[in-house]
């Protein structure tokens, strides 16, 4: 068993392996992932909408250790990770970090968004850093002003141009 | 355990299960686009370098490391297990519910035929070019007996 604590570890390995193969097939896992993940979120998203939201994280916030404030407005939810566990981790690490490790978040939520009609917009800020904003707008040109004052913006498979 | 060095992982806090899920989908994946191969090249990877300190134990011919490692996570994550040790050394880790496979299992409704490669692959991997082997024996759903023996000169 590879204990779940150690998950990010192996993923982070998955993402090299991929990385070396194409952009495509890194992308791919993305989306394989974000399936994975909807039997998580995507009822809960479009029944509830941003408090949905607010309440998957809050649970993730709690068992994955994050230093991570959470802000919910009616039209925005905001979440600043202060702290992320996950790439700490991987910095943390005997074996090498995957340089873009922290591309995958917006990789796998950003579709799902998509889909429930909701505007993703992921700063990164800085990939050696364990620290991002990510927030989620009900308006796209709200998102899109949000976006353009962004350090480093996610992308993701799929992403619509604002 | 008397020894309390900290392990070079030791995690403490809450446990997120749900990462056996997406380990159950990235072995799928990389099984039905790059083959079995590439799938433990990639735990020959997570067995070599992320658990280089586990391994370098091993090289210096120290199991005990790796037996501290299995009690603490499989604690964490509550399995049902045991850790015997025989007359000659060999130490066996009894698995009679891995909480991987099991959580796999739930969310997923069915498990990897691959999903105990993690185990097997990352195993062999450890204590290769050391003085030990790693036996991985998979008894049943979600049990397993992994046997660590100094290997015969």
């Amino acid at each position: 068993m590879i204990p779940s604590d150690h998950f990010t570890r192996f993923y982070n390995e998955v993402f090299k392996f991929l990385e070396a193969r194409s952009e495509a097939d890194l992308q791919d896992y993305w989306l394989a992932i974000s399936a994975n993940q909807e039997r998580h979120t995507l009822d809960l998203f479009r029944q509830q909408g941003l408090a949905g939201m607010e309440q998957y994280w809050l649970h993730i916030r709690e068992e994955e250790n994050c230093d991570l404030d959470i802000e919910r407005g009616d039209e925005w939810l905001e979440l600043r990770m202060k702290k992320c566990p996950s790439l700490s981790k991987v910095l943390d690490n005997d074996a090498e970090p995957m340089g873009r490790y922290c591309d995958h978040c917006a990789g796998w939520i950003g579709p799902i968004m998509d889909k429930l009609g909701y505007h993703l917009v992921y700063d990164v800020i800085d990939r050696k850093q364990p620290q991002c904003v990510m927030r989620v707008f009900t308006d796209a040109e709200t998102a899109a002003e949000v976006e353009a004052r962004a350090q480093l913006p996610m992308s993701w498979p799929g992403k619509c141009k604002r | 355990m008397s020894d309390r060095r900290p392990l070079r992982y030791e995690d403490e806090g809450n446990v997120h299960l749900d990462f056996h899920g997406a380990t159950n989908t990235t072995i799928e994946f990389i099984v039905e686009r790059f083959g079995v191969e590439a799938l433990h090249a990639i735990f020959e990877r997570v067995g070599k370098d992320v658990y280089a300190d586990l391994r370098r134990h091993l090289l210096d011919g120290d199991a005990d490391e790796l037996v501290r490692h299995w009690h603490h996570y499989f604690g964490r994550e509550n399995a049902d297990f045991e850790i015997t040790v025989e007359a000659d050394g060999t130490i066996v880790l009894t698995v009679r519910r891995c909480p991987a496979y099991e959580h796999a299992r739930q969310l997923a409704g069915a498990v990897s035929p691959h999903f105990c490669d993690q185990t097997t692959v990352t195993n062999n991997a450890m204590a290769d070019g050391t003085p030990f082997s790693i036996t991985t024996e998979i008894t049943g759903e979600g049990s397993c007996r992994q046997i660590v023996r100094r290997r015969r000169r």
